[in-house]
């Protein structure tokens, strides 16, 4: 049975998640404790997107709920063993600034307990490259709007290459425009549509695990 | 010898029986591309968004070279016209972006939630105006000449024999709000404050009907763009979509057909849980031109003997894809999709690096 916090994210009520988890702060609940509420909340929310009861309507106020409850819990998290399921480089590539359904994907997987370094819109080649290196994640996630920026998408993953980065990380490309067709000649493993593939791309690319 | 004014006439009788739901004698197809038609020409992306005079010569010159069409969308481009649309700034090119990139639409908070209360209290023309010369750089001088130049676009079309057949672009306030607030923080708004948008919106209406109304009469139009991007259903909750999306499009629809005019309601994105509400929508009056990402198969099973369907040449096959493969699914579109109530064309834009090729092969497919 899901708590009352959990149960509060998962139906949107963002008044009565505030109040939960600043009662249980108060009660001394750790904040790891109610982290994990939350997250079940989002489960919650998730599962609710797959049966077409929540839409991205939804899952954008979901994440927000999330992340302000999130923000009260952040002394406490700092105290406490890092709780992150792995990391993702993230970015809309060069020579496209449109960042909606990158924000998306950075909503739900931060949501979800995966740490997320955005690095925003019309990211250069080479900002992948160093955040790469910096950050050595287990997934780079490229994004794009435009049919014309799909050359910077394959030229992103080449940079990555000729690196010496690109066997490190399992590259996911998404947005508008990407079909399977287009997402593998850009080189990467592409993220598709549809509730049915919602997260499969990630899941595949990870074999479940995110370490 | 055919004369351009019969050619004209002879493909609006096509067109018009497509959307009344007779069998026309053959499909038509009126295909859309803008910085297509720069890139394709050789002329500078940058010049071709910004300058009208470029414009429209530019797209006679491209769409007179892939074949015969029955009908073009729009008769000229200007850039700056979404801003009009979106309230948002842009990336231009030659301005902003290097000459022959494509424009791009910055996603900012450039509204605020308080403007829902001063559209409210001045009411949406006021507010506009003055949200167009403070917030956007007095964009109504850059609108201005554009809005001048139709004339001469609609000429240069009718000397090709070429109708133009949905040249003016409306929408529905829920497009504007979101645009100018952005996605985000819009939707957020509708969950955290919504009488106060609906209050806004209901505002807005009329105004934005009236302003329909005007250009339909002032340009004698006989069709008229009815856009929809962030309103699709696949981004809201049905509860959400039928209060602040659905309701607006009727009353924008029912303003159209009443002037005479055709709504090409030109739904990008996903609308395929809602296919059936467009069943309130004047029987045999509208257009719906979808994109490739509504079904346009059950469209056809559950509209096809209410409301005229257009499309859906996916755009990225238009880019990537292959002659063949293009004509092949066209063609299959006429066959499935056709013959009656029906026509071709891609979904929304031609995109700037689709191959000419690949667009003769779709206009190809109805010959």
């Amino acid at each position: 049975m899901a708590s009352t916090l959990s149960q509060a994210l998962g139906a949107l009520d963002e008044a009565k998640v505030d109040e939960e988890v600043r009662g249980e702060l108060a009660a001394e609940t750790p904040a790891l404790s109610i982290l994990g509420e939350l997250q079940e909340g989002m489960r919650l929310v998730g599962e609710q997107y797959e049966c077409n009861e929540y839409f991205l309507s939804e899952l954008i106020l979901a994440s927000e709920i999330f992340k302000n409850a999130s923000a009260l819990l952040a002394e406490g998290l700092a105290k406490q063993t890092d709780n992150k399921l792995g990391t993702m480089v993230l970015g809309t590539v060069k020579n496209d600034i449109h960042d909606f359904g990158k924000d998306i994907v950075h909503m739900v997987l931060e949501s979800n307990g995966v740490e997320v370094v955005d690095l925003g819109v019309n990211v250069p080649y080479e900002r992948f490259v160093e955040a790469v290196r910096e950050h050595s994640p287990r997934m780079v996630g490229l994004s794009c709007l435009l049919t014309t920026v799909f050359d910077d998408m394959r030229a992103t993953v080449d940079a990555l290459a000729q690196a010496g980065l690109r066997d490190q990380v399992t590259i996911l490309v998404g947005g508008g425009p990407v079909d399977k067709k287009r997402g593998r000649l850009c080189g990467g493993r592409p993220v598709l549509r549809g509730r049915s593939g919602r997260g499969r791309g990630s899941q595949e690319s990870t074999g479940g695990e995110l370490t | 010898m055919t004369t351009p004014r019969e050619l004209v006439e002879e493909r609006w009788r096509r067109i018009k029986a497509a959307v009344a739901l007779e069998k026309p004698d053959r499909v038509p197809v009126v295909p859309l591309g803008d910085a297509f038609a720069a890139r394709m020409t050789g002329v500078s992306v940058a010049d071709f968004c910004t300058k009208p005079e470029v414009a429209y010569p530019t797209m006679v010159d491209a769409f007179t070279s892939l074949g015969d069409i029955d009908g073009i969308q729009h008769a000229s481009y200007n850039v700056n016209m979404l801003s009009t649309l979106w309230l948002s700034r842009l990336k231009i090119p030659g301005r902003d972006l290097p000459e022959n990139d494509l424009w791009q639409v910055e996603e900012l908070e450039l509204m605020t939630p308080e403007d829902y209360d001063q559209i409210v209290d001045q009411g949406f023309g006021p507010w506009r105006d003055r949200y167009f010369a403070e917030r956007l750089d007095n964009l109504m001088d850059r609108v201005g000449p554009f809005v001048g130049s139709l004339p001469d676009a609609f000429a240069a079309w009718d000397a090709v024999g070429i109708p133009v057949v949905s040249p003016v672009i409306t929408t529905i306030p829920y497009e504007y709000f979101c645009g100018g607030r952005s996605m985000r923080a819009f939707v957020l708004d509708l969950h955290r404050m919504p009488d106060k948008v609906q209050a806004a919106m209901d505002a807005a209406q009329p105004a934005l009907e009236e302003g329909a109304r005007g250009v339909i009469r002032a340009f004698g139009l006989k069709g008229i763009w009815v856009g929809g991007w962030r309103a699709a259903s696949e981004f809201l909750s049905p509860k959400l979509w039928e209060r602040f999306v659905f309701p607006y499009y009727k009353r924008m629809v029912d303003v159209v057909v009443a002037e005479g005019c055709i709504p090409v309601l030109h739904f990008d994105s996903n609308w395929t849980r809602d296919l059936e509400r467009f069943r309130e929508l004047p029987k045999a009056k509208c257009v719906l031109s979808l994109d490739g990402m509504t079904d346009i198969h059950r469209a056809k099973e559950l509209l096809g003997d209410h409301m005229c369907l257009m499309g859906d040449v996916p755009p990225r096959m238009l880019t990537i894809g292959s002659p063949d493969e293009v004509h092949s699914y066209a063609t299959g579109l006429v066959r499935d999709i056709g013959p009656t109530g029906f026509i071709l064309a891609q979904g929304c834009d031609i995109p700037p690096d689709a191959k000419p090729d690949n667009v003769r092969a779709m206009i190809a497919a109805v010959h």
